[in-house]
């Protein structure tokens, strides 16, 4: 695959300069979001701070947006690996103290950045002049303009070791329930990404949602009682890898992240569905004004086509810009959705029911588990 | 001249100055309040203490408005009342408050011993191998020495690797209390050990002797002698062992698999997963109340042990 291009990389301080309209017509400038600026670029700051996931994950964003990024405009790009739930009150304090905030960009759940999001320490997005070429996904519902992009969708898809499955692979969540899974099952340790599908297992519907989610508890009851591991991402890749699992409820990256490890790992959207998720990119209030703006552009540049195909070639995971190319081992595959018939299978649930009722899901799946 | 500067050296001049500066800084009659001001790092450090569980006290009465994720601008006991009725949270408490009883028994019978040869050992090597395998834990930190549980306990670890060598099949050793409890116990023993030595440091060995040369035998020495005064070392090695097995965040966050949370785990959550600030300080400020409790408890019965510094007769 062709690396991303740059103009950019030809081309002097000085020569931009120049004129704002004869880059404004340059081929491919719109990419970096800097065809609107030049007139009044800010002074570019030594390097920006992308708070970002460890692992594949930061491997990715690195060799798809930030190194391109820092080749194109010569700032440096720091990822922090805070977790995402860790830095947002060091962000939310930061702002409501008026200080500048630890981190330029944050990478984040859609759930997580909303909240952000309501809590009014995100800056507008909306003048990124890329968003025009992306698909309605990169939109968050449920909020006015764009306090955060979404970069690209995933599922929570079943992954298992085809050795623990001789019949084939699972169908169901329910196929879980049997005792020889008793204690070789992981989820995630609040349970995100299985609420929604044991709402279904458990002979509930989605409309019912946030209502009634009594069917989702009583099949998380009967999953507890297999003694299920409770993890965080890295986790269920090394209890892969130390053969502590035979099947986990956990996004695709991870199950393809065991498998390029040389692990015999496979995955399936069961009958009752897999959830569907976004993440997404926002910038914290509280920035000097040059670095916001270099950090729009960086954002920016991760919604532009060639950054995209890159980044979530690395993710394995479908992004929000038309005719991107999907990985050669994810061609149909259902964790990588491209068409309407596969995205039936998948349960997306607004941001907005998801950040009102989170905590409380949580809490529920919580005291199931640790009962 | 020459001899008049050698009967006043220069470093007596040098003090003088200093004692001049020293006396403009703190004048004679500040003297009274010497004592306060070596008490002011710990003033200082105690106030910050009590300013950050202020503003805890302020959120735990505060709750969370989930349409802008900010706290309630009025006061309720909602936070409480939610903290001491849901099921969660009661099980989170009673687990880690048993967990931490259990470990502190357990780390004071395995620590007792270690000490007691350490201490009693007329072998230099030895004494020196068991502080160097004393020491060694405090240079790893807390998440590597349990990494290092999950290496050797794991399904695929050393331990169910020579399991394999008998014909053993593999089984699950981690991921659950028990788990949880033992590496505590091995997180803990080198701060038990650390006060047990100098109680134990501190009982005459002619004491041990002459209960000997009475008749006593060994069990009865040491029931009767070494037990006794010994008291205060078990008291303090207990309370530091109880408070920080209480508090405890790591060990059952890698060894319980995500099921065997102590309540450090669950005021993490509150803070970093719901971002309910408000009920995270709540359960903080319990774990404090019920951690003095205890810790009050402990110095009405039995003193404060060697945490006394040998002030207070236990």
């Amino acid at each position: 695959m062709n690396g991303p291009k740059f103009p950019l990389n030809d081309l002097t301080r000085r020569r931009l300069l120049q004129g704002a309209a004869a880059l404004g017509g340059a081929a491919g400038l719109s990419t970096l979001g800097v065809s609107r600026a030049f007139a009044q670029e800010p002074e570019k700051p030594a390097e920006l701070i992308v708070r970002a996931w460890g692992g594949s994950w930061v491997d990715s964003l690195k060799a798809g947006v930030s190194d391109p990024f820092t080749k194109a405009t010569g700032i440096a790009i720091r990822h922090d690996l805070t977790e995402d739930n860790e830095i947002q009150p060091k962000v939310w304090a930061a702002v409501a103290q008026k200080r500048v905030p630890p981190i330029h960009i944050n990478w984040d759940t859609t759930t997580n950045a909303t909240k952000s999001a309501l809590r009014g320490v995100t800056e507008d997005l909306s003048d990124l002049p890329n968003l025009k070429n992306t698909t309605d996904l990169s939109k968050p519902v449920g909020l006015d303009g764009y306090p955060i992009v979404n970069t690209y969708g995933y599922v929570y898809v079943l992954a298992y070791r085809p050795e623990a499955f001789p019949n084939g692979a699972p169908k169901s969540w329910k196929d879980l329930l049997d005792p020889k899974f008793k204690g070789r099952i992981a989820l995630y340790n609040d349970g995100i990404g299985f609420h929604f599908p044991a709402q279904v297992a458990g002979g509930g519907k989605l409309e019912d949602i946030p209502g009634n989610m009594q069917p989702a508890w009583d099949f998380v009851a009967k999953m507890k009682e297999q003694s299920p591991l409770l993890g965080e991402d890295p986790d269920f890749t090394t209890w892969f890898q130390k053969g502590e699992i035979d099947a986990a409820c956990t996004i695709s990256t991870n199950a393809r992240e065991a498998r390029k490890a040389g692990l015999d790992i496979k995955w399936v959207v069961p009958e009752e569905g897999a959830k569907y998720d976004t993440d997404g990119l926002w910038i914290p209030k509280g920035l000097p004004e040059n670095e916001l703006y270099w950090a729009k552009q960086y954002i920016d540049f991760a919604i532009s086509k060639d950054a995209q195909q890159v980044w979530l070639d690395g993710l394995g995971l479908p992004g929000v810009v038309p005719g991107l190319t999907p990985p050669a081992d994810l061609v149909g595959d259902p964790s990588y959705p491209t068409t309407e018939e596969e995205f039936k299978h998948l349960i997306r649930i607004s941001a907005k029911v998801q950040v009102e009722n989170e905590s409380e899901w949580f809490s529920k799946f919580k005291a199931i588990m640790q009962g | 001249m020459k001899a008049a500067r050698t009967a006043y050296p220069i470093r007596w001049r040098v003090m003088d100055a200093l004692e001049a500066v020293a006396g403009i800084l703190w004048p004679r009659f500040f003297r009274a309040g010497t004592p306060y001001l070596m008490l002011a790092p710990a003033i200082l450090l105690v106030g910050l203490l009590v300013l950050g569980l202020w503003q805890m006290a302020d959120a735990s009465f505060r709750t969370l408005d989930t349409n802008t994720f900010l706290l309630s601008e009025d006061y309720s006991l909602a936070n409480y009342k939610r903290a001491v009725t849901e099921s969660l949270f009661i099980t989170v408490a009673g687990r880690s408050l048993v967990g931490s009883i259990i470990v502190t028994v357990l780390t004071l019978v395995i620590s007792f011993p270690y000490a007691y040869v350490m201490v009693r050992t007329p072998s230099a090597t030895l004494r020196k191998f068991l502080l160097i395998a004393l020491f060694l834990p405090f240079f790893i930190g807390q998440v590597v020495r349990a990494y290092g549980w999950l290496i050797i306990l794991g399904n695929q670890g050393m331990v169910n690797e020579a399991f394999g060598l008998i014909g053993i099949a593999p089984m699950r050793l981690l991921y659950n209390y028990p788990a949880v409890l033992f590496g505590l116990v091995q997180y803990m023993m080198p701060f038990a050990v650390l006060m047990l030595a100098p109680a134990l440091t501190a009982i005459p060995e002619e004491i041990e002797a002459a209960a000997g040369s009475l008749g006593a035998d060994w069990v009865r020495t040491f029931r009767h002698v070494v037990l006794p005064m010994a008291r205060p070392g078990f008291v303090g090695a207990g309370l530091v062992v109880l408070t920080l097995s209480l508090t405890d965040f790591a060990i059952p966050a890698m060894l319980g698999g995500g099921s065997q949370d102590f309540i450090a785990n669950a005021i993490y959550d509150q803070f970093f997963r719901t971002s309910d600030q408000g009920l995270g300080a709540t359960l903080a400020l319990l774990l404090v109340a019920v951690g003095s409790l205890l810790v009050g408890l402990v110095f009405t019965l039995f003193g404060a042990g060697t945490l006394a510094m040998g002030r207070v007769k236990a």
